[in-house]
């Protein structure tokens, strides 16, 4: 193997990986806050995706402008899910103690309802957002950086240091994490629990609106495109380690650099199965993640 | 000599660097209700899940009948004759009285006739009799913790472990259900209860053995044993006995 | 466990009577209905609807009485699926004796898959389902050959046609896939019921209620919970065995793929998992909207079905957690002047 070519491949699978890894960056807060599985994870980000490119098409706005717009919009969204279709079933939980199957299902009719919204409104063709600004490529030594994906790497680790300092000093902040971590004695203590959770879906999928908009030039955006990104989001929050937010980062980089690699030697639908495979190995060995504790 | 029911061999279970149980030994004779005291955090319920197969010894023995039982899974126990409480009634909540009490049936027969009337013949011994088509959830949590020592004894246990008789209990619940498991030991079978309540002790057992981090400290008749100064200060502390003494 | 005994002894003769009636009428109409409607087109919705009843109650089986979400068991309708159709390709061996072979196969299958999975709990479990059919899925979609064997890769495996030919389970007519299917469903209907009253169906109920309790009380959970996986996957790949017959094609994407997983699961769910007849009320309800809207609808209109369903499953969370069979049944208790309060 030419080295030039795997290191090529390298620094193309951890972008990609930083990219995963901030799109489950939600996926993870939220069942870290709230337990419960979003399966409309990837959904949402396919909303964005939309969202970003028909600003582009209606508006002209350039999708790196647009997330001025798709950022709030995706917190409206997750907050209306939270507090309309999840919170009736905290409500009727007596304990504020979500069934997580329950949960599941719930989520994963929103993700009936909107994937198939999509594909009704906006049909099954292959759209692309593109952007005014000249991107072109770094050189890091002979091996040519794709912009566009460098912004998304670079997004992935400034919202999660930042993420994780807005949870440590603000106000809000505080409350969420007290919530996740006795979410009975936080309700005692006056902490506003069904909010905290609505914003914490609304901040969750928020993120997802970032990356819609980062992501609109260079991946294909049709209505399906949601559930890839959503299985692998569920593969990196599981190894990176549910609930941890540094874990989602790691996970998604040991899955990008790991996929980037094994297509350089098995066909990339392999990749795809090794992947998969991986997620079912430490969900049976170290349900905890790498970075969990164990 | 025939074997006694039960004899526990240097008992030991280390979590992670830390000794829970420490080599416990002690027997127990057929008939008898023996308890098993100890303050929280003694190792009792460890060395009780032990027991009940619900946790792999790090060392010892456990012979029942004679049988080396050590490290036996929990539906393998209940096929040799033991059967458990759970501290928490852990009943199947949306099952009917009749249904929970039906199941461990299976492990004594195939029989679904005979089965259901032999469930039906321990809800009139609970007392529960006119209970049998409720389900389970919509029982008060005093008949909850009845039912759960019934369907321990659906499995027609000759040993039956009990975790706590009467947490959470009214004193008159707590006498009915001292009443209960003295009419259990009367048809036949053995018990070991694991329980805090020093009173409940006293009224039902012949024997106690008491546990302090881990290690058995004493063994024989209920007051005699409380009378142990290792035992009192086990129980209220180093000043207690001092005042005492 | 809808009319509860009274008494011991009269449980099972109450219990049947009042359901003797509603049960013979239902078969009734369910036989008649080819020898009345003529319309080929509404015989074939008919046998879709009848063919995903019998999927969901094969879902059923083990995931409503256990408690756990599988959306994983299209890979047992795949691996029935196609072993029918090889075995007929490549051995000549009739689908008649293919069909229970593939679910030999899926139930196979279904033990090397569950073993390790079912330690998992709530939605790991179901993930770890949806990433084993995923697997499958992805390998055979991309696999020509494997040992020889021609998988066909995304393309998929047309059964040769042969005209009418009883032995090749392939007839002109649609109205022999329609007693096929039905009698499918009856049998896994009848199985379901046997499950209620045999000592494996209050295993299966005790470790849903509570694994340790149902550990001390002389049950292995992995050892029930894969002899009921393995009854289901085994109905489930002669589900597929029959989809391949009737369709005469087999491929990854719509036999192993995470579509109709969701199908099965959602049936049973809306329509009352852990039921003899909920999953099949489930699949009355759901599977003709989806046969309307591809017929009727079509075009910008393709996944209107899909997102009814989803409406109604949040709904059916959220209102009707034991899903719509609980007060129909509470409505015949009633009927039956005996509301035992519950």
């Amino acid at each position: 193997m030419d080295p030039l070519i795997l290191s090529f491949a390298v620094v193309n699978g951890l972008l990609i990986g930083g990219i995963y890894g901030g799109v489950a960056l939600g996926l993870s807060l939220i069942f870290g806050v709230l337990r419960v599985v979003n399966f409309a994870h990837g959904s949402l980000l396919m909303l964005a995706l939309y969202a970003a490119y028909w600003l582009q098409i209606w508006a002209g706005i350039d999708p790196y402008y647009s997330i001025i717009v798709t950022v709030p919009l995706l917190f409206g969204i997750g907050f209306m899910i939270q507090s309309v279709i999840i919170a009736p079933l905290i409500r009727r939980e007596s304990a504020l103690v979500v069934e997580p199957l329950s949960a599941l299902l719930l989520t994963a009719g929103v993700y009936l309802v909107i994937d198939n919204l999509a594909l009704m409104a906006f049909g099954p063709n292959v759209r692309s957002a593109t952007t005014s600004f000249a991107l072109p490529p770094v050189m890091l030594g002979q091996i040519p950086v794709n912009m566009p994906r460098l912004i998304g790497f670079g997004a992935a680790i400034v919202v999660a240091v930042g993420l994780a300092w807005w949870l440590k000093t603000t106000r809000m902040g505080r409350a969420i994490r007290a919530v996740a971590s006795n979410r009975d004695a936080a309700a005692l203590s006056g902490i506003n629990v069904p909010l905290v959770y609505a914003v914490t879906f609304g901040i969750g999928a928020s993120i997802l609106g970032l990356f819609g908009s980062l992501l609109a030039t260079f991946v294909p955006i049709t209505p399906q495109v949601g559930l890839n990104f959503g299985i692998r989001s569920f593969i990196v929050v599981v190894l990176g380690g549910i609930g941890s937010l540094p874990g989602s980062i790691v996970g998604g980089l040991v899955i990008g650099v790991f996929e980037a690699i094994a297509s350089q030697f098995v066909p990339a639908t392999s990749a795809a199965i090794l992947s998969l495979g991986l997620f079912v190995l430490i969900l049976l060995v170290r349900p905890s993640g790498l970075m969990g504790k164990a | 000599m025939t074997a006694p029911l039960l004899e526990v061999r240097n008992l030991s279970k280390t979590f992670g660097g830390l000794k829970a149980v420490s080599e416990v030994s002690f027997t127990m004779n057929k008939g008898e209700i023996l308890a098993l005291l100890g303050p929280n955090g003694a190792g009792k319920t460890t060395a009780f899940n032990m027991i009940a197969g619900f946790l792999q010894p790090t060392e010892g023995q456990i012979l029942f009948e004679g049988r080396d039982i050590t490290g036996g899974k929990p539906w393998d126990l209940c096929r040799e004759g033991i059967a458990r409480t759970f501290q928490l009634s852990r009943p199947f909540s949306d099952l009917t009285v009749l249904e929970n009490l039906m199941v461990g049936g299976f492990a004594r027969s195939s029989d679904i006739g005979l089965i259901r009337s032999r469930a039906a013949e321990i809800a009139e011994f609970l007392g529960m009799g006119r209970q049998i088509d409720i389900e389970v959830q919509h029982l008060t949590a005093f008949d909850r913790r009845k039912l759960e020592l019934g369907r321990a004894l659906s499995t027609r246990p000759t040993l039956l472990l009990m975790d706590e008789v009467v947490a959470g209990a009214t004193p008159a619940e707590a006498q009915e259900m001292v009443a209960l498991v003295r009419k259990i030991r009367d048809t036949g079978v053995s018990i070991l209860i694991v329980e805090h309540v020093m009173k409940v002790i006293m009224a039902l057992s012949e024997r106690v053995i008491v546990m302090e981090s881990g290690r058995l400290i004493a063994d024989g008749k209920p007051h005699d044993v409380v009378a142990q100064p290792d035992v009192l200060k086990a129980y209220f502390g180093e000043q207690y006995v001092a005042t005492r003494a | 466990m809808s009319v509860a005994p009274h008494t011991t002894s009269a449980a099972p003769a109450a219990k049947s009577k009042s359901r003797v009636l509603p049960l013979a009428l239902f078969t009734a109409v369910l036989l008649g209905i080819p020898l009345v409607v003529k319309d080929s087109f509404f015989i074939h919705s008919c046998i879709v609807v009848l063919f995903f009843a019998y999927m969901a109650t094969s879902w059923n089986f083990v995931c409503g009485y256990v408690g756990q979400l599988s959306i994983g068991h299209s890979m047992f309708a795949g691996a029935g699926g196609y072993a029918t159709v090889l075995l007929f390709t490549q051995t000549g061996l009739s689908p008649w004796l293919g069909l229970p072979v593939g679910g030999l196969v899926a139930a196979l299958l279904s033990v090397l898959v569950g073993y390790p999975t079912f330690r998992l709990k709530g939605p790991y479990f179901a993930l770890t389902t949806i990433a084993f059919a995923e697997m499958i899925r992805i390998w055979v979609e991309n696999t020509d050959t494997f040992l020889g064997i021609p998988l066909n890769g995304a393309a998929g495996i047309t059964v040769p046609l042969l005209g009418q030919n009883v032995a090749a389970m392939q007839f002109n007519d649609k109205v022999p896939y329609y007693y096929i299917i039905a009698t499918m469903l009856g049998g896994a209907l009848l199985a379901t019921w046997l499950l209620e009253n045999a000592k494996l169906g209050f295993y299966l109920k005790a470790i849903r209620g509570d694994v340790d309790a149902a550990e001390s009380l002389g049950i292995s959970p992995s050892r029930y919970q894969l002899i009921a996986l393995a009854i289901s996957a085994f109905m489930t790949g002669m589900g597929g065995g029959f989809y391949a017959q009737f369709y005469r094609y087999v491929n990854a994407e719509r036999l192993i793929g995470v579509d109709l997983s969701i199908d099965m699961a959602l049936m049973s769910i809306i329509g009352g998992q852990g039921t003899i007849f909920g999953p099949l009320l489930g699949a009355l309800l759901l599977a003709p909207l989806a046969e309307i809207t591809r017929s009727h609808l079509g075009g910008s209109l393709l996944g209107l079905h899909i997102v009814v369903y989803g409406v109604i499953l949040i709904l059916a969370v959220l209102y009707l957690p034991k899903g719509l069979i609980d007060p129909l049944r509470r409505l015949a208790a009633k009927f039956n002047g005996r509301g035992t309060g519950r």
